[in-house]
């Protein structure tokens, strides 16, 4: 079977971006100048075959498989397999079920998207490697199937970040940066220590799979979810103790970056003085590491300390749903409302993830793939924004109508779709998590009080959405003034290239607001899959059935 | 020794000129350096008559000779010759050998432990002896300015000042007598006293020097009160009549005392908190291949030592008497590594900043050795737990070779600074990646390494070190539960606990390795500085340490088989 996933999608993006980075970096100004526009397009290709890729794979035209539903879980297709330190059993192991195959489709989709976006960000030579660096990191992530692959990725997409935030970045990118980049690689640490100790507490008496010489362990993703499978049913997998602590050891990496309430101080900064590129990738896709890891290790495995945390997961994300809102309404800057707004949603994943039923799981993955349609517009738009009125402040920029449509249109279009317009991606995945949680507090008798702070939130974000709206695009009437920061230059519209972008994104939130069951279907049955392979036989269902 | 391939022979015996290649091309090495430079075409009469005989020194030395270049290539050529030698020795086996004495005595022992540590030592030396080349420039020997006549007569010492140091550190890894151990300590020691204070018409370096000598000698004369305690309470200096003794024995309160004053000395080899504080005055001091060398290859040399004298000599017993100084050297290691990290926090001198990350590695290091310590520390659980000590010590070695490549390679790069007046102070980093944008790339890749961050070496050995102590911690608590015996997180051994204030504190210290990175790539570069000192063979050495730095890191399999095998060769001289 050709492998579909190493080459093409992983290894080609890194190894380009590193050629072309090489080549740049022994030219003088004026020819980083000159073959600037030569790379952006050069990425752009390169990132437009990597897009077509995983279409193809999405239609099945690649591989030789049922389709994306009914794929068993723990199973996973486009599986390959290298030998790659052999005496730790660590293999370079991929593979691709419904969980990964939309984020991976959403990395090679926004890849292109963020370049178009951003299409004039300057010293172009070196940024646009950066971006498909990223990307190759972003989807090792999702693929890796070995725990010691997953945690290279997963740090590795540290390093193009911080320096896309150090050298495109605002005026306070220095602390920015660092603090994104020790904030996340502490957090990882502790995660780190937690898979080496589920590592060496793996069963040694029947040889495993794919185990190293000297450790007789393996790093392998389905051996450890089959053995803890079966251990779980009789039980708590590893003992109660060991279970919770390494439950909490891996949520503190995967809540760290996705983030939650109290972990989330990071992403505010990060994003604010991030360019517009990487505020895009950042929190289109970064973000979402943290709840497929979740999805893909601490609930797959240790089921049992899940439950017994559930009140503490529905707390954390009630808290950074109504926290992240409420804080949306004191801002005064775009960037940061928007921010705040992320870690709003992210409340959502984690109160769907709390639910520990299919539909809020699906409502959770959902989450995650519309959101990272959404929010790449957002921070599109604030780009954009402060590209053209050099700030970044709500209202220093009124009537924006007026002077730039194309602009004020496609604000208005995001914020609605960030809000949970009807017929939009957002709004799909907000119902059903509502539904989730209403099924949830119903069945399993919690009060009603639950449903308090998804409701207010409803109320906020339509406030702040509205109210921001209100004070850039509308006010101001007839006698609408440039802002003071234009220097009384004329105000232009967006470009061509931003124009192109925004339509893009604006198309498939609209598509997957209408036709949601294309990405929703196979996320449901994987949902549905987990739960039956997980939760029911160890736990049983709600009553009244789930 | 069960190893049947090992051969005994007396020194000077048969084969042994052959079994010590690597350290005899030193040795030789050694000679030269001192002759070479010293031949002449002066002439011997022979008395009462007129005859002349040439006896080649005094007189007019050649073009050759006075060639100031000459020393530093001998000696580069010579220890890269050793290194060559000894990796040449790991292919298709290694052929063990046991020098000793005429009485029986095991003295010197080479297998693939004592060869992995020489490996470091040689390569350290080498790539700063290569690196030197630069760093403490000859002039043309037509150049007759005060400083370039200055610089070029001592070239000659330098270089063999470095070769001694390789010479003695090199016995300390072969040594199988407390004899041996401290010869071959106090000539690398000495050696590096000097060098650390070659520069001796700057401040800093004569100062460096004295506070490094006194600091050390004080140590050694600690810890050698310490070995001389152990040869009065066994009446032995042989390690395998110590070992059986402790073994025997139990503890008593004297070797316990000798343990803890050996500790002191090896302590400061390895800067361990507390006896770290001449540690970054001697970097800070010293020239940066000297520093590069004092933080890796001295910092081996001492670490040698500790594996000796605790792990081969008082590994500890099924009793619980043994885990007393396991507990101490647990501690012992939290306070290092936790000071080192916090001290680099706020040092704004590079090369103090490298001090301290050195006394943080130590203390990784120390948080190794103490899970091997921990081996067997109970009885019910024990089952593979020698080979989990196998683990953590080849964690360990792998560790120490590892940082010959990103730490040295630091030292290189800042070496470089150093050449034009630099690099004492952060600033002094300013704007390196638009004066030489491979050097600056170079140094970030280095300092990541440092960090732990995948996919490099530095990531690679931290996760050894860290899963080499969650394996001891673990034991065999997989297969328990497996059995469905009740485990809670309490059974796990503490030193698990060491793993985890080790990641806390490579957390920390990301912070002010990212910093060198910020200034590098976006400070300006100091007032009128453009093009950096040239200088090809520093640049190589920095070459060849960033390939090993990025190799290591994806391909590390080869390697750990290296260190394991080392491991193995060790144990099995530890559990006969």
């Amino acid at each position: 079977m050709t492998d579909y996933i190493s080459l093409p999608l992983i290894a080609f993006p890194l190894a380009s971006s590193l050629i072309l980075l090489m080549f740049v970096s022994n030219l003088t100004e004026e020819t980083k100048q000159r073959v600037g526009p030569i790379i952006r397009m050069a990425s752009l290709i390169f990132s437009l075959i990597m897009l077509a890729l995983t279409t193809g794979m999405f239609f099945e035209y690649f591989g030789d498989f049922e389709g994306w539903e009914g794929i068993n879980f723990n199973t996973y297709e486009f599986q390959e397999r290298y030998l790659w330190i052999e005496s730790l059993g660590i293999y370079w192991s991929v593979g691709l079920d419904a969980l990964s195959f939309p984020m991976v489709w959403l990395t090679t989709f926004l890849l292109p998207v963020t370049i178009i976006a951003t299409w004039h960000e300057k010293s172009a030579a070196t940024y646009f490697p950066l971006l498909l660096m990223m990307g190759g990191a972003l989807i090792g992530v999702f693929v890796a199937l070995d725990l010691f692959m997953f945690y290279v990725f997963w740090e590795l997409t540290l390093i193009p970040m911080f320096f896309l935030i150090l050298k495109w970045g605002g005026d306070d990118r220095k602390y920015a940066s660092q603090k994104f980049f020790i904030y996340t690689f502490s957090a990882s640490v502790i995660m780190l220590l937690g898979l080496v100790t589920l590592y060496f507490l793996q069963d040694t008496t029947t040889p495993l799979n794919y185990a190293g010489s000297m450790t007789n362990r393996s790093f392998d993703i389905p051996t450890m979810i089959d053995a803890s499978m079966i251990a779980n049913t009789n039980g708590w997998f590893l003992g109660e103790s060991v279970q919770k602590i390494l439950f909490v050891m891996l949520m503190l990496g995967f809540l760290v970056k996705l983030p939650s309430v109290p972990f989330h101080t990071w992403l505010p900064d990060a994003h604010v003085q991030a360019p517009t590129g990487g505020s895009m990738l950042l929190a289109g896709v970064m973000l979402k590491m943290g709840a497929y890891g979740m999805f893909r290790l601490p609930f797959s495995l240790f089921p049992h300390a899940m439950e017994s945390f559930q009140l503490a997961l529905m707390l954390f994300g009630m808290v950074s749903l109504v926290w992240g809102a409420i804080v949306c309404l004191g801002q005064t800057n775009l960037k940061k409302m928007v921010a705040y707004s992320s870690v709003s949603h992210m409340g959502v994943i984690l109160i769907g993830v709390a639910t520990m039923q299919p539909l809020g799981w699906a409502a959770a993955l959902f989450m995650m793939f519309a959101h990272g349609i959404i929010s790449p517009m957002l921070f599109a738009v604030c780009g954009a924004f402060k590209h053209h009125y050099h700030s970044m402040e709500i209202g220093a920029m009124r009537g924006m109508a007026k002077h730039s449509p194309w602009l004020a249109t496609s604000m208005m279009f995001a914020w609605m779709a960030s809000l949970g317009l009807p017929l939009l991606a957002g709004f799909v995945a907000e119902i059903m998590m509502f539904i989730a949680l209403w099924y949830f507090i119903v069945a399993e008798g919690w009060s009603i009080w639950w449903m308090a702070g998804p409701l207010l939130v409803l109320v906020v974000t339509a406030a702040y959405y509205l109210w921001s709206m209100q004070r850039t695009i509308f006010e101001g009437g007839e006698e609408t003034q440039p802002p003071a920061s234009m220097a009384g230059h004329a105000i232009p519209d967006i470009t061509n290239a931003e124009k192109f972008a925004m339509l893009l994104l604006a198309l498939f939130t609209i598509l997957f607001g209408i036709l949601p069951w294309i990405a929703l279907d196979m996320m449901s049955d994987w949902t549905n899959q987990m739960f039956d392979s997980v939760i029911l036989p160890i736990l049983g269902g709600f009553e009244g059935g789930a | 020794m069960s190893n049947a391939s090992t051969k005994t022979m007396q020194p000077f015996g048969e084969g042994f000129i052959e079994a010590f290649a690597p350290e005899m091309t030193l040795f030789i090495g050694l000679l030269v350096l001192i002759i070479v430079p010293n031949l002449g075409d002066g002439k011997f009469r022979l008395p009462l008559t007129n005859i002349r005989l040439p006896w080649f020194f005094g007189g007019n030395r050649s073009k050759f000779e006075q060639n100031p270049y000459l020393p530093g290539l001998l000696a580069s050529v010579f220890a890269s010759i050793a290194f060559i030698l000894t990796l040449l020795s790991f292919v298709g086996g290694m052929h063990s050998v046991e020098v000793t004495s005429a009485s029986g005595h095991n003295l010197l022992t080479i297998n693939e432990f004592s060869r992995l540590f020489e490996l470091i030592f040689y390569g350290a030396i080498a790539l700063a002896c290569i690196a030197s080349m630069n760093r403490l420039a000859p002039y043309p020997s037509d150049d007759r300015t005060a400083h370039g006549l200055y610089n070029n007569r001592r070239q000659a010492d330098f270089y063999i000042l470095m070769m001694t140091t390789a010479i003695g550190m090199s016995i300390v890894a072969l040594s199988q007598d407390l004899f041996f151990l401290f010869i071959g300590l106090e000539l690398a020691s000495f050696s590096t006293y000097i060098l650390v204070s070659f520069l001796k018409e700057s401040k800093e370096g004569t100062e460096a020097g004295m506070k490094y000598f006194i600091v050390g000698s004080v140590a050694s004369g600690v810890g050698l009160y310490g070995l001389s305690l152990l040869y009065l309470w066994s009446g032995s200096l042989q390690f395998d009549v110590l070992s059986d003794k402790f073994a025997a024995d139990g503890l008593d309160a004297l070797p316990l005392i000798a343990l803890g004053f050996i500790l002191v000395g090896f302590g400061f080899k390895v800067s361990a908190a507390p006896f770290h504080f001449a540690a970054p005055d001697a970097y800070a001091g010293s020239m940066s291949p000297i520093a590069g060398v004092l933080a890796t290859a001295s910092k081996a040399m001492g670490m040698v030592g500790l594996i000796r004298i605790l792990l081969v000599l008082a590994s500890p017993d099924m009793s619980d008497d043994g885990t007393v100084w396991l507990i101490a050297l647990g501690v012992f290691s939290v306070v290092t590594m936790t000071w080192g990290n916090l001290a680099a926090l706020g040092s704004t001198n590079p090369k103090r900043m490298l001090a301290y990350s050195s006394v943080a590695h130590a203390g990784y290091m120390l948080a190794a050795l103490t899970a091997v310590g921990a081996w067997n520390w109970s009885e019910s659980l024990s089952g593979d737990a020698a080979e989990a000590a196998a683990m953590v010590l080849t964690a360990l070695m792998f560790h120490m070779i590892v940082l010959v490549c990103f730490k040295l390679g630091a030292f290189l790069v800042i070496s470089i600074l150093e050449q034009e007046g630099g690099g004492h102070t952060l600033e002094s980093l300013g704007g390196l990646a638009k004066r030489e944008p491979f050097l600056a790339v170079t140094m970030f890749i280095f300092m990541l390494s440092l960090a732990g961050v995948p996919p490099l070496a530095g990531f690679m050995s931290k996760l050894l070190v860290i899963m080499g102590i969650v394996k001891v911690a673990a034991g065999d608590i997989g297969a328990a539960i497996a059995n469905g015996e009740s485990i809670s997180f309490s059974d796990i051994h503490w030193v698990w606990y060491l793993a985890l204030i080790m990641v806390i504190n490579s957390a920390i210290s990301v912070y002010y390795y990212l910093r060198v990175g910020i200034v590098m790539f976006f400070h300006d570069a100091p007032e009128g500085k453009t093009l950096l000192p040239q200088g090809n063979s520093v640049r190589l050495a920095i070459i060849a340490c960033l390939t090993l730095t990025l190799y290591f890191g994806i391909s590390s399999d080869g390697l750990i088989e290296v260190c394991q095998s080392a491991a193995d060769a060790l144990q099995a001289s530890w559990q006969n």
